[in-house]
C-alpha cells in the first residue's frame, strides 16, 4: 500500500517537474496549470523555480526514481556547477583512459619481464581488460566513485604523499595507489578498496602536535569505524599492516580487547578486488 | 530562420505607414533592404545604433580598477597571485556590490571574475570564489522583481552582470548550464510590455542578446523561439513604444534571423550615419 503511494507520489512530482519545463509544448492550450490553478496568461509563465515553489504549496523536496535520495527542488547554483564540472571531468578521464587502453593494446606484451615493474602500462595487463565492453561506463557509478576519490585526494595526507613520492618511485606494497574507477568491480569490492587506500594514506598525515598519545587514539578510532579486519602479521603484500600495528578493525559490536591480538580474518588487497 | 510579418499597419515615429508585407529572411539578403525601404520610404532610419550598441563586443578596455576602492584593488591583485591569502567571499561580495551600482564596471567584472576563477583553479585547486559568486548571484536573482521595483538601474545592472558571468565563466570550456534558465528568465522579463516602455530595459535586452544570444540558443532553442515571439509581438503590436525602441527590436530580430551575425546591409542600415 505504502509502496504504491510512494510510487504515485514520485510520479506526480516527476510529471510536474517535466511539465514545468515543457510548458508550451504540452500545455499550450490548457486553461489550468499542472497544479490546478488558472493560467494567468497564454504566454509563457515565469519559470523561476523559487517563485513557483513559493506560490504553490508543493513541498520543497521530493524523490524521483533517478535520484539517489531526497532532492531539493530549489537547486543551489554553486552545487550544480560543481556537479557539472565533475561530470565533464569524468568524461574527459574516460576518453583519455580509452585512448590509453587502445594504445597499450597494439604492441604485444611480454608479461614475464614486466612482473614487479612499476610501469603503469605494463602492470595493467594482468587485471585490465582492453575490451571496451569491460570498462565501467555508467555515469552514476563513475560519479559516485569519483566523489569518493575526491574525498581522499582532498586530504593533507594525500598532498604530502604525492609531494614525497613521485609516481615512478612507487612500490606496490608500500605506496597506496588510487583505485581505478574504470575497472569493473562490485560495489562492496570498490568500497573496500577505497577504505584500504584511505587508510594507507594516513601514513602521510601531518604530524600531530600532542605527540604519540593522539596517534594512538586516532588509530583506535580508525579501528572502530572500519568494519573489516586487517592482517597484522605475516604476508608482505598488504600495505596496511605497517601503518596499523595496534588496531585491527572490528565492527562496533565486538569487545574492546579485539584491538590487540590476532585478528579473526586476514584480507589482502587482491582479495578485496575479488569481492 | 525567418521572421515574416504580413499586412501590418504600423505607426512609426508619427508617420503612418501603409500596410505592406515585410519579410525578413535570413536566406535572402536582398529582401530586407527592399522591404525596409518600402516601409520606411517616407522616413528613413531616424537614428543610428552606432553609438548605442558597441559593435565590437571584445573591445579591449582597461579594467575599471578605479571603480574599486584601494583596499579591494589590492585584494584583487593579491588574489590573482595567491588565492589562498585572500578572503574570497568578501572579494566576491564586493565585486557583485560594485557591479550592481555601476553599469560600466559590470562589463569588466566579467573579465575580472574569469581571471579570479582561473587563478584559483590553477593555483589552489579550489573553487571558493566561484561558489560564493554564484550563491550571491542566486540570491540577487531570486529577489530580482523587488530589485526592479526599487531601481530600474540596479535591475539592469543585475541582468548585465548575470549575462556577463554566463559569457565569461565556463566549466571545462562549456557554458554554465545552471545559468541558462535564469538568464532566459531575466530576458523574458525584459521583453514584457511594461519593460518595453523603458528604453533602458530594451537597451539591456538587445545588448545581452547580441552578446550571449547564440550560446543561449544552442542550449535551449525553444525558449529562444518563445522569447523572440515576445520581441516580435512587442515590435508589431505594442502601442506607445518609442521609435528608437522599435529600431532596436527590429535590429535584434534581423540579427537573429541572419544567424546571430550582422549582414552588410543591416550594418549599413542600422549603424551607418548616412541617411537614406
Amino acid at each position: 500500500m505504502s509502496k504504491h503511494q510512494t510510487y504515485r507520489h514520485e510520479n506526480d512530482y516527476k510529471t510536474e517537474e517535466n511539465g514545468n519545463k515543457d510548458l508550451s509544448r504540452w500545455s499550450h492550450g490548457r486553461k489550468r496549470g499542472a497544479d490546478g490553478s488558472l493560467r494567468r496568461s497564454h504566454r509563457v509563465e515565469e519559470s523561476g523555480k523559487d517563485q513557483r515553489s513559493q506560490s504553490s504549496r508543493r513541498p520543497d523536496i521530493f524523490t524521483t526514481p533517478e535520484s539517489e535520495g531526497p532532492v531539493s527542488r530549489i537547486k543551489n547554483w554553486g552545487d550544480e556547477v560543481e556537479a557539472e564540472e565533475m561530470r565533464t571531468n569524468v568524461h574527459c578521464d574516460m576518453h583519455r583512459y580509452r585512448r590509453r587502453i587502445l594504445a597499450a593494446d597494439i604492441p604485444p606484451r611480454d608479461r614475464k619481464t614486466s612482473s614487479g615493474s612499476s610501469d603503469s602500462r605494463e602492470s595493467w595487463d594482468s587485471k585490465d581488460s582492453p575490451a571496451k565492453g569491460e570498462m565501467e561506463t555508467d555515469e552514476a557509478i563513475l560519479m559516485r566513485r569519483q566523489k569518493q576519490i575526491n574525498y581522499g585526494k582532498n586530504t593533507l595526507a594525500y598532498d604530502r604523499y604525492i609531494k614525497e613520492v613521485p609516481k615512478h618511485l612507487r612500490e606496490p606494497g608500500i605506496h597506496p595507489k588510487t583505485p581505478n574507477k574504470f575497472k569493473k568491480y562490485s560495489r562492496r569490492s570498490w568500497d573496500q578498496q577505497i577504505k584500504l587506500w584511505r587508510v594507507g594514506l594516513h601514513k602521510w598525515d601531518p604530524p600531530a602536535e600532542e605527540g604519540l598519545e593522539l596517534q594512538q587514539i586516532e588509530e583506535i578510532d580508525l579501528g572502530e569505524i572500519m568494519d573489516f579486519e586487517l592482517d597484522v602479521e605475516g604476508s608482505a603484500n598488504t600495505e596496511t599492516e605497517s601503518q596499523n600495528p595496534a588496531s585491527s578493525g572490528v565492527s562496533l559490536s565486538l569487545p574492546e580487547d579485539s584491538f590487540t591480538g590476532t585478528p579473526k580474518k586476514m584480507m589482502k588487497i587482491e582479495d578485496a578486488e575479488m569481492l | 530562420m525567418s521572421v515574416t510579418i504580413h499586412n501590418c499597419q504600423m505607426e512609426c515615429g508619427g508617420v503612418f505607414l501603409g500596410a505592406c508585407a515585410l519579410t525578413l529572411s535570413g536566406n535572402d539578403p536582398s529582401h530586407p533592404t527592399s522591404a525596409r525601404k518600402s516601409v520606411c520610404a517616407v522616413q528613413p532610419a531616424p537614428i543610428t545604433l552606432k553609438y548605442l550598441i558597441p559593435r565590437s563586443m571584445d573591445s579591449v578596455s582597461e579594467y575599471k580598477f578605479q571603480a574599486l576602492d584601494m583596499e579591494t584593488q589590492n585584494m584583487l591583485k593579491e588574489a590573482l597571485n595567491d588565492p589562498k591569502t585572500v578572503d574570497l567571499e568578501k572579494l566576491s561580495n564586493t565585486i557583485v556590490n560594485q557591479s550592481l551600482k555601476d553599469i560600466t564596471f559590470c562589463k569588466d567584472a566579467g573579465r575580472i571574475c574569469y581571471a579570479l576563477v582561473q587563478a584559483e583553479t590553477q593555483k589552489a585547486a579550489t573553487s571558493v570564489f566561484r561558489r560564493n559568486l554564484l550563491t550571491r548571484l542566486q540570491q540577487e536573482f531570486t529577489a530580482r522583481e523587488e530589485t526592479r521595483n526599487r531601481s530600474l538601474q540596479e535591475w539592469v545592472c543585475l541582468v548585465t552582470f548575470i549575462c556577463n558571468m554566463f559569457d565569461y565563466i565556463k566549466v571545462n570550456s562549456a557554458p554554465i548550464v545552471a545559468l541558462v534558465d535564469p538568464v532566459y528568465d531575466c530576458l523574458f522579463r525584459l521583453a514584457e510590455p511594461d519593460s518595453l516602455m523603458n528604453e533602458e530595459e530594451v537597451d539591456c535586452l538587445v545588448l545581452q542578446l547580441h552578446r550571449v544570444g547564440e550560446q543561449l540558443e544552442q542550449k535551449n532553442s525553444r525558449r529562444m523561439d518563445q522569447l523572440f515571439y515576445l520581441v516580435r509581438d512587442g515590435f508589431l503590436l505594442q502601442e506607445g513604444i518609442s521609435s528608437m525602441t522599435r529600431l532596436l527590436l527590429l535590429e535584434i530580430l534581423e540579427f537573429r534571423a541572419s544567424g546571430w551575425t550582422l549582414t552588410d546591409t543591416a550594418q549599413q542600415y542600422y549603424y551607418s550615419e548616412v541617411a537614406d
